[in-house]
């Protein structure tokens, strides 16, 4: 929305500049995107060089064909000779002159006096575009007639514009149109608003107007006024400059009375050419199914039962609310136009524009919930300015519906504002603020919401928003008392802090994946209705393959030392609604099995956890270099999926960190040392270290507490298919010191149950 | 013998001896079995000439040890030096890893929280329509319910939109006072550009308690804000609108690079807008069953990544997605 300041201050009286305005709107009101300047500079005596003129000759330049030189009355006396490229004017006309010294916009230096073809040219006659009023550049700007010669022009045109470019939130349509906004301004300011004095011309010889709304939930009013005798011509430059200054092009006159209205109350407006709908009816329905209405924009738009239609009995004429038929459209030679001002339901509204992919300034105001009370306003002002503009007179009016909604009453406690806002305002002013807003405030404070409120503010606490959202400047901060409560992390988000921190340690950087992917290696996994794309259509079960992408971004970028891990959520099918949602950490780093395992070692170490790996398969892990834990897997990632040799694994978090101790107990390893002893055994290729570790702590128990393989030695002297496998063993009981005799005892039954269980020779 | 003159010429040759093979010679000079003292001292016959000796040999005695040890300790010095490294040399020992900036700023987060006596839910990510929308008193027909905003699963289930359906879940769990942050993924049907994406993180922040107010509010804000951009920061809170909460705000903080005076980061404004805020509606209260007359509540909602780009200055929020180490390890 753009609000010229000019085109505000018609209908606020306030004592602020436009950057004072848009400070106080952007906290109370809406948000300001930026105040734009438009037209001529307003600097120094820039304007002063603006002057109205009138044409008293003008001939064929002598030395040019395509130039006019031309005397003018600039109020100074003597004429003014300007040589002009224009041809739209002749004696008499009445234009806009911009004399030696003005600087115009887009231009680097103030214009001087320069001879044009030998012909001196002191000034220029000025186009609508050369001062920031428009966009034609077709020929120089008309003024009406009557204007003295010399007058300063910007007392007859906004030749100066600073323009507020504003975005109101969506429950405030009502900002969506210079009445609200100058009552706005005028609350915040204190500011006296000007009403719009307008008279509704008076319907001369009166004709019925035929209109039928089939669906009254869908179009709760449809006020319709019928002109004949309508002139379709340009608008007035005025109008034409406050269009634009709107950010809107001006069309003809009829079309330009309907924009500018909306703009005025923020109730859009239509009009058709009357006599293109038979018998020039209007019947208000829904679009039958695969129905067609070619808009105005030329785009035939196939619609559903959904979408509204204005038809007149036998065709569609408009896709209500959005857009205008082309074939009702208002031409140059529309003689009788039918004006409609209605009222949409919103959500309906959105639906058609959002399925149609249609947006437009009229649908962009339906679909937040325009006041039904507006239509009326609006439908007085355009009436008036189309007979003064058109000469069109007035002959037939109706105005459909079945009773305008109730405004809402509420009752404020004022003291609960105070509660609410954690300030105090006196009930004077909340009554104050209030009331300037357009609320009416009973003795007991019963409050009567206005019309153009009535969908957002239905309860107490909107009351208490639109004073808090006033006096929002001064409310002080304070912190929340806070008893009864105390901060502190869960366990589970504890422990996974520490995981995070134990990989980082362990250098691993962490990566942040997409939760969508393309492929999952869970069949069932869930996927999106109507996804962005296929590569985002997948809720993951795993996080490995975000991990191997990342890590391929980083090879790919030449980075060396890779180590990455994720910490994140999976979401597994499950029988309910909704699926498990369970948190994940997996990593990958360079240098294969072995980074993998030191990895997930360091984690269940942290965590106080024994590691028991299990061989296993997964189809994207190395076959023979994959193995899992109760909480997850790790191995060597398939080389198929990444060059080089990657360790990877994915441990559930959870499951992790589900056995691990709430509190250590203290174990005394310190007042009785413990005997230490290696031995090496000789096995069979096959026979892995957790299986000989498992046997040997269990021969050796109770004396028995650590045993840990240190080293694995394949070659000549233990033979082909077998193995050496030196383990460290740790003795140690809790009330005195093991002799070597004692330890002797129990390496013999360590040694006995190894050769029992795997055929296992003691060496050296 | 003159014991006194003995001492003396012992000290002297203590003090000029340069070596420890010197300092050695000394002693055996002046000590050793053949030296005049040990020969005074054997031959010594009353006790106060003994005593006179004694004391003259304990002081030699202590006079060389120190010699030795300072020269011992100039010989060890005078080695050391030779084996000195270049100590500008990096030795390339294991890289550190680094936490993803997202997470370093939601523990900072947690951790400001927490102080204050705040507890911290996980949220879910895929939520029922019913605490994404209804629990959050979405109108019907609000743009957020539609696909062309919103990642469906089917009709009543989406990824969600916002970290809020954990507030509902949380108050439906337990009675005030609620004192809670919770911080995660979020996602919306947005084009990836310099600053969207399809997911992102939000912090949730949600207080409900008695006589809780917008001032409240602000203040909390106002402290967040100090401890994330600077202790000089200012803050400033405008109207606006959400669903489920009113009155709302967005709330601003003065530009940390221009200090409010105006720069390209703050579109000449000062002031960066954060995120939006707001007193949470009572249609929330009745929809979990609290008294909305007993209890007030404040809400708040940011993007971290925005938090992340404007504290660290970087363009493109798809960087914390590409999990480049050199982008990562700067942080
Ligand atoms: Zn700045």
């Amino acid at each position: 929305m753009r609000a010229p300041l000019s085109w505000l201050r018609e209908y606020v009286r306030v004592d602020a500049t436009a950057e004072e305005i848009a400070r106080r709107l952007a906290v109370s009101s809406l948000e300001v995107d930026r105040v734009i300047e438009m037209g001529v500079e307003d600097v120094g005596d820039n304007l002063s060089y603006l002057r109205v003129g009138r044409v008293l000759s003008a001939d064929k330049h002598p030395n040019a064909d395509k130039l006019q030189l031309c005397q003018l009355d600039t109020g100074e006396g003597e004429p003014r000779q300007i040589v002009c490229g224009a041809w739209n004017f002749g004696v008499g006309a009445t234009v806009a002159v911009g004399l030696p010294g003005v600087l115009l916009p887009g231009f680097p230096a103030p214009l001087d006096e320069r001879p044009l073809r030998g012909e001196l040219s002191r000034g220029m006659i000025l186009a609508e575009d050369e001062i920031g009023l428009g966009s034609d550049h077709a020929g120089i700007m008309i003024l009406p007639d009557g204007i003295e010669p010399g007058t300063p022009l910007s007392d007859v045109l906004p030749v100066h514009e600073q323009v507020l470019d504003l975005t109101p939130t969506m429950n405030r349509v009502d900002l969506l149109s210079m009445v609200g906004l100058a009552r706005e301004v005028a609350t915040l300011f204190d500011g006296e608003l000007l009403p719009i004095a307008v008279d509704d011309p008076p319907a001369l010889e009166t004709e019925p107007v035929d209109v039928t709304v089939e669906d009254p939930l869908g179009c709760p009013r449809y006020l319709a006024r019928v002109f004949r005798g309508v002139t379709v011509a340009p608008s007035p430059m005025w109008l034409r400059a406050r269009l634009h200054a709107a950010g809107m092009r001006s069309i003809s006159n009829v079309v330009d009375v309907t924009n500018y209205v909306m703009h005025v109350y923020g109730s859009p407006l239509h009009v058709f050419d009357r006599t293109k709908l038979e018998g020039g009816r209007i019947v208000v329905r829904r679009a039958t199914a695969g129905e067609e209405i070619r808009t105005l924009d030329g785009i035939p738009r196939k619609l559903d039962t959904r979408d509204l239609l204005i038809t007149d009995g036998e065709k569609a004429v408009a896709l209500a609310a959005i857009m205008g038929g082309e074939d009702s459209e208002v031409t140059d030679a529309t003689t009788e136009v039918l004006l409609e001002a209605a009222n949409f339901e919103p959500i309906g509204i959105m639906g058609s524009s959002e399925r149609l992919g249609l947006r437009t300034e009229g649908s962009n105001r339906w679909e937040k919930g325009v006041d039904p009370y507006q239509a009326e306003a609006a439908a007085v002002l355009a009436s008036r300015l189309l007979v003064d503009f058109t000469g069109a007179e007035l002959t037939g009016s109706t105005d459909i519906h079945s009773g305008l909604p109730e405004r809402p009453v509420v009752r404020l406690r004022t003291d609960r504002t105070d509660r609410i806002v954690g300030l105090v305002v006196s009930s004077e002013e909340q009554r104050s603020i209030l009331d300037r807003l357009g609320f009416e405030v009973s003795e007991d404070w019963d409050v009567t919401v206005p019309t153009w409120r009535a969908r957002d503010v239905t309860r107490e606490i909107d009351v208490i928003e639109e004073v808090a959202r006033v006096v929002l400047p001064r409310v002080p901060r304070t912190m929340p008392l806070r008893r009864l409560v105390e901060g502190h992390l869960t366990g589970d988000q504890r422990l996974r802090r520490v995981l995070e921190d134990v990989l980082t340690g362990a250098g691993f950087s962490e990566a942040y994946t997409w939760s969508l992917v393309a492929n999952d290696p869970d069949p069932s996994a869930i996927r999106l209705s109507d996804p962005m794309s296929g590569d985002q259509a997948i809720l993951r079960t795993t996080l490995i393959h975000g991990l191997v992408e990342a890590a391929r971004e980083n090879v790919d970028a030449g980075n060396a030392g890779i180590r990455l891990f994720e910490f994140a959520r999976v979401y597994l099918p499950s029988d309910e609604q909704l699926p498990e949602e369970r948190w994940r950490v997996a990593g990958i780093a360079a240098g294969g099995f072995d980074a993998a395992r030191a990895a997930v070692e360091v984690v269940y170490d942290a965590l106080h956890l024994g590691l028991r790996v299990r061989r296993a398969q997964r189809p994207f892990l190395h076959p023979g270099k994959a193995g899992e834990t109760d909480a997850g897997w790790l191995g060597e990632l398939h080389p198929a999926l990444l060059d080089g040799s990657w360790g990877v694994f994915e441990l559930d978090v959870a499951t992790l960190i589900g056995p691990v101790p709430e509190r250590i107990l203290y174990d005394d390893v310190i007042t009785f040392p413990p005997l230490r002893q290696d031995i090496a055994v000789v096995v069979e290729e096959e026979v892995e270290a957790a299986a000989l570790v498992d046997v040997i702590l269990e021969a050796g128990a109770p004396e028995l507490r650590e045993a840990r393989v240190f080293d694995v030695y394949r070659g000549d002297q233990v033979g082909e298919g077998r193995k050496s496998v030196a383990i460290h063993l740790s003795f140690q009981v809790p009330d005195r010191t093991l002799s070597d005799d004692d330890a002797l005892v129990v390496r013999q039954r360590v040694v006995a149950a190894l050769a029992d269980r795997f055929e296992a020779e003691l060496r050296g | 013998m003159d014991a006194e003159a003995l001492e003396r010429e012992g000290l002297a040759a203590a003090a000029a001896a340069i070596s420890a093979d010197a300092v050695e010679a000394v002693r055996i000079e002046f000590l050793g079995r053949k030296s005049a003292i040990k020969q005074a001292l054997r031959d010594v016959r009353d006790r106060e000439t003994g005593m006179t000796l004694n004391a003259v040999r304990e002081r030699l005695e202590t006079a060389i040890d120190e010699r030795e040890s300072v020269l011992a300790r100039a010989e060890l010095d005078a080695r050391l030096t030779q084996e000195r490294v270049d100590v500008t040399l990096p030795v390339g020992g294991q890289t550190r890893g680094s936490l993803h900036l997202i997470t370093q700023i939601r523990r900072e987060v947690e951790d400001i929280f927490l102080g204050l006596g705040y507890r911290v839910v996980d949220g879910r990510e895929v939520e029922t329509t019913r605490y994404n929308f209804d629990g959050l008193n979405f109108p019907a027909g609000h743009p957020a319910r539609s696909p062309l905003a919103t990642l469906f699963i089917d009709e009543e289930t989406v990824l969600r939109t916002e970290t809020s359906p954990s507030q509902i879940r949380t108050m439906e769990m337990q009675q005030p006072p609620v004192y809670m942050v919770s911080l995660g993924r979020t996602y919306r049907r947005d084009t990836p550009d310099a600053t969207h994406s399809p997911i992102f993180h939000q912090v949730e922040g949600l207080v409900v308690d008695e006589g809780i107010t917008l001032a409240d509010l602000t203040g909390t804000l106002d402290l967040l804000f100090k401890k994330l951009f600077g202790e000089q920061r200012r803050s400033e809170f405008r109207t606006h609108y959400f669903p489920f909460t009113e009155p709302s705000i967005e709330a601003y903080v003065s530009c940390h690079i221009c200090d409010g005076d105006g720069c390209p980061v703050c579109r000449h404004s000062g002031w960066i807008e954060v995120g939006g805020a707001g007193m949470v509606d009572p249609r929330l209260f009745e929809f979990v069953g609290y008294d909305p007359e007993r209890y007030s509540g404040f809400a708040f909602g940011w993007g971290l990544e925005r938090i992340a780009m404007l504290r660290h200055e970087f363009p493109d929020l798809r960087e914390l997605w590409r999990n480049d180490l050199r982008f990562s390890r700067q942080f």
